[in-house]
């Protein structure tokens, strides 16, 4: 029975560790959306004094949601794809086209990365209504999600970079 | 070179047609150098999105409302004032002189470069409970606003309920008395069927904002002098194109909505409102001190 | 040809496996590097596709959704259904598509929906003697009806992609006659094939049962009567009605039928943001690839394309129609609906169809799309939990097609099956 390497095992559980941050944090964004609404509904209709902020932090809140969630979808391979085609290419085929989607991905990420931090920079005099802070709270969420694929995507095909070099099977998160 | 412009609006309205008529006197004072597209309906997006656009020099020209405008350009927030301006002429007479120069200044220095100030008309209070004629009239209604911290002080300093909202929602919410009422221009009013909702149209005029015929500065810049001059001149001829237009689409919904048995209530002395609205100047000034001299600029004029 | 860089990169890049939302992401960001563009306007789009106040409705119809399945309220919905109608021939199928109707659509999820309700009926359809690909034929179609019966979160999307001028509560309504027509055309292509293989009936438990059963099922079909109802009575916004009625299935879940634990509630909320981000996220990179596709005047283009072959409404109507259900053949709904709105429905508009009703057809459509291969999400996860290959399952799976085909004819062509319900309310 082969074994991977001591560094990948660990890396591995920092990154599980790492995605399980993330879904923490947008859990509780989640959560806070769902509570500060029902506190909308009471204040709009049994106090007749409308909470102006909710609307607001709750679409500041969704960006949390969505981009740490779809990081995290990233390092649990949960998104919706097209596999069909690939899974019928044979094992050496898919494997290949596995490692460069990685590739692609980490690519992805990095741009997504630097490109959003320009935008964080960008928007930093830019108010959101109501709130009055900084839109780049908003665009930071697309920083983070940036980052956080290119180090799930990024790692995930050094894994199986390594994996192909030993002769040994990597073996992958998935839902099926 | 091919321009993009950005329009929030139908391709059917007086704004559309003065971007329209801007881009073609454009191209062909420059001989069809300078060729572009008028994006309408929004379809490139949101106005916070688009003004980002401009200012990065992927969107070349557009009409933004100086509402929004304030979360990028501070000073804009202005004219969002209850009542700053006293009348629609006044705010041509003001735009188009020194105040609106100081605003342009400011715009500037975003990278948004004005080419001229279109009218949007007045808003005033609609609703489906009684006709406004005193700010003691709004107490308890919950009023549908424009996502703006202004708009909100200006309905809570009546003892209303602001209610930001999104604009599609508004019919349903009325017919269903969610909320009470909104407020708009005319146009908007008539156009949008509000006025099948809500019955009651009471002519408080209480905000006068126009919309800004812009130019990103990244591309204004790479203009040659006698191109600045073009284009300068096409922005001021679409501007009293879309004035004159305003006026008969103005007069057109007034039509509508009088034949559809609105009740129209003008308001002839606006003062109590006017001095409704000092809790919204003296807190909008307490946060931007350094606003106070714009402010008076506009208000202090005849 | 940034137009053909825009589109060959989304199709290699989703033909070799990379996830849609991505897939639309990378291909948007070639593109606008191509014309020279600041990248971050690829991000920019994205951010504000998300940034939208009727989407904020989406988290709470999933975590609503996540709740009636691990809260016990499906359940409880299915053993109501089985009551009332389980004594027909053929009646767990009728079971089955009834339970959609009221079920389906909420949680937006497919793959949830089928999950739930498949695990609970395709076990006992096999157990009773009806077929494995029978089962999972039913289950999976019906659940597209659930789509179209409010509440849907894909009508809020297409909401939303239709530019925000279409009421959420007339599409609600307009579904309610569609959905129950798509049901109905069903349960007749169900009892046939029940009557042909000889399928058994359920005894009928009596009126008692009935009742109690009910009484059980009623409040958690109060969840939905929440949502629905405070759209249509237009007390609630679609986005505080969704609000309340996740709070609503919260309370009584965790205090009526004391079904939810800590463990049950974490699970709902961590399958709320994984279903919500994989949703949104490629309702985000949707938006930066639908702003190139305005750029490049892709409805325009395809418009006078198609008017060129023939200006008449009906063969329009129908070119149309193939068009997506190739798409959605190869592609998932979300996706689609998001893509697809900016571009066909300036031109459906133009021939005098309503936005509504064409709002419905698509989703009838694209619903179909999500049964058929190669790209089925709904089969493919139908056939997982009913243990049968997806080969099996497309052998007897035509007549049920029809029935949907049928469904979408009539949307197609007669306006009133959209438009009457929301007509009368007018
Ligand atoms: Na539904
Ligand atoms: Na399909």
């Amino acid at each position: 029975m082969e074994h991977a390497p001591l560094w990948m095992k660990h890396t591995e559980r920092a990154l599980d560790g790492l995605s399980f941050l993330c879904m923490l944090a947008a859990s509780i964004a989640i959560v806070v959306l769902i509570a500060t609404f029902g506190w909308l509904v009471f204040g709009r209709y049994v106090l007749n004094v409308t909470p102006t902020w909710v609307e607001q932090l709750a679409l500041l809140l969704i960006c949390y949601v969505t981009y740490l969630g779809a990081a995290v979808g990233i390092h649990e391979n949960t998104h919706l794809g097209v596999t069909l085609f690939r899974d019928m290419m044979g094992w050496r085929v898919s494997n290949f086209l596995k490692l460069v989607i990685d590739i692609v991905l980490a690519g992805f990420g990095l741009i997504m990365l630097v490109a959003s931090i320009e935008l964080v920079k960008f928007g930093w005099s830019t108010m959101l209504p109501m709130l009055n802070i900084p839109e780049s709270f908003r665009s930071l969420s697309a920083a983070m999600c940036g980052g956080l694929v290119f180090l799930f995507a990024g790692l995930r095909a050094v894994f199986r970079i390594a994996c192909l070099l030993r002769g040994i099977p990597y073996h992958e998160k998935g839902l099926f | 070179k091919d321009w993009r412009g950005w329009n929030i609006h139908v391709e059917d309205y007086p704004v559309s047609h003065g971007m329209e008529a801007f881009m073609e006197e454009v191209t062909e004072k420059t001989g069809g150098e300078i060729k572009g597209k008028v994006f309408h309906a929004g379809v490139l997006g949101s106005q916070p999105d688009a003004i980002e656009q401009l200012r990065l020099g992927i969107m070349d020209f557009g009409v933004f409302s100086l509402g929004p405008m304030g979360q990028a350009v501070p000073a804009t927030n202005v004219v969002s004032l209850p009542f700053v301006f006293k009348s629609v002429p006044q705010m041509y007479e003001l735009m188009d002189g020194e105040p609106g120069a100081a605003l342009g200044e400011a715009l500037e220095e975003k990278g948004i470069v004005p080419l001229g100030y279109y009218d949007a008309g007045a808003r005033s209070f609609y609703n489906s409970v009684k006709p406004i004629n005193t700010p003691e009239d709004v107490q308890g209604m919950k009023v549908r606003v424009m996502n703006n911290d202004l708009f909100v002080g200006m309905i809570e300093s009546m003892g209303g309920n602001a209610t930001p909202m999104a604009f599609a929602e508004v019919y349903q919410s009325i017919k269903t008395g969610v909320v009470d009422g909104a407020e708009n221009n005319p146009p908007s009013y008539e156009s949008t069927s509000h006025f099948e909702v809500a019955k009651y149209y009471s002519l408080t005029q209480h905000l006068i904002i126009p919309e800004c015929l812009c130019m990103s500065k990244k591309t204004f810049d790479g203009l040659t002098p006698e191109q600045q001059e073009i284009v300068k001149t096409a922005g001021k001829n679409s501007t009293d194109l879309q004035r004159k237009l305003w006026g008969e689409r103005e007069a057109a919904s007034m039509k509508i909505i009088m034949d559809g048995g609105v009740e129209v209530n003008e308001i002839a002395d606006k003062s109590a409102f006017q001095e409704a609205m000092v809790p919204v100047y003296e807190k909008y000034l307490a946060a931007n001190p350094e606003m106070t001299d714009l402010v008076n600029l506009f208000r202090n004029a005849d | 040809m940034g137009l053909t860089i825009l589109l060959g990169i989304f199709g290699v890049s989703v033909v070799i496996g990379i996830p849609v939302a991505f897939a639309m992401g990378i291909a948007a960001l070639t593109a606008f590097w191509y014309e020279g563009f600041p990248l971050l306007i690829t991000f920019q789009r994205s951010v504000s596709g998300i940034s939208v106040f009727s989407l904020l409705a989406i988290p709470f119809f999933v975590f609503a959704g996540e709740l009636m399945l691990h809260g016990g309220i499906a359940m409880r919905l299915v053993k109501f259904a089985s009551a009332l109608v389980g004594h027909v021939r053929g009646g767990l199928a009728s079971v089955n598509i009834f339970s959609s109707m009221l079920f389906g659509g909420i949680s937006g999820s497919a793959v949830a929906d089928i999950s739930a309700l498949g695990s609970i009926l395709i076990p006992v359809m096999k157990e009773r003697g009806y077929h494995s690909d029978y089962a999972v034929n039913v289950t999976v179609t019906s659940s597209i009806a659930g789509i179209v019966i409010p509440p849907s979160h894909n009508m809020i999307i297409f909401a939303v992609a239709a530019g925000g001028g279409i009421s959420i509560s007339k599409l609600f309504l307009a579904g309610v006659v569609p959905g129950m027509l798509m049901c109905l055309c069903l349960a007749v292509a169900a009892y046939v094939i029940a009557i042909k293989r000889n399928y058994p009936a359920e005894p009928f438990p009596g009126w008692r049962a009935v009742g109690v059963a009910s009484l059980h099922a009623l409040p958690g079909l109060v969840t939905a009567v929440i949502i629905v109802g405070g759209v249509l009575s237009g007390i609630f916004t679609v986005t505080e009605s969704g609000a309340f009625g996740a709070i609503y299935a919260l309370l009584l879940t965790y205090f009526v039928y004391r079904s939810l634990d800590w463990n049950g509630f974490k699970t709902a909320v961590v399958s709320a943001v994984r279903t919500t981000a994989m949703v949104m996220v490629l309702i985000g990179f949707a938006s930066s690839f639908a702003y190139l596709l305005a750029l490049y005047q892709v409805p325009e283009k395809l418009s006078s394309f198609m008017l060129g072959i023939s200006e008449e409404k009906i063969a329009v109507l129908l070119m149309i129609n193939i068009m997506l259900l190739v798409l959605g053949m190869i592609m998932d709904m979300a996706a689609l609906i998001l893509i697809c709105t900016p571009i066909f429905l300036p031109i459906v508009r133009d021939l005098g169809m309503d936005p509504t009703q064409f709002g419905i057809m698509l989703l009838v459509n694209l619903g179909l799309g999500l049964c058929t291969p190669p790209v089925g999400t709904c089969l493919f996860v139908g056939c997982a939990v009913g243990r049968v290959k997806i080969e099996e399952t497309l052998r007897t799976i035509w007549p049920f097609y029809l029935a949907i085909l049928m469904a979408l004819l009539l949307v197609t062509y007669v306006p009133a099956v959209s438009l009457f319900l929301p007509s009368l309310l007018e």
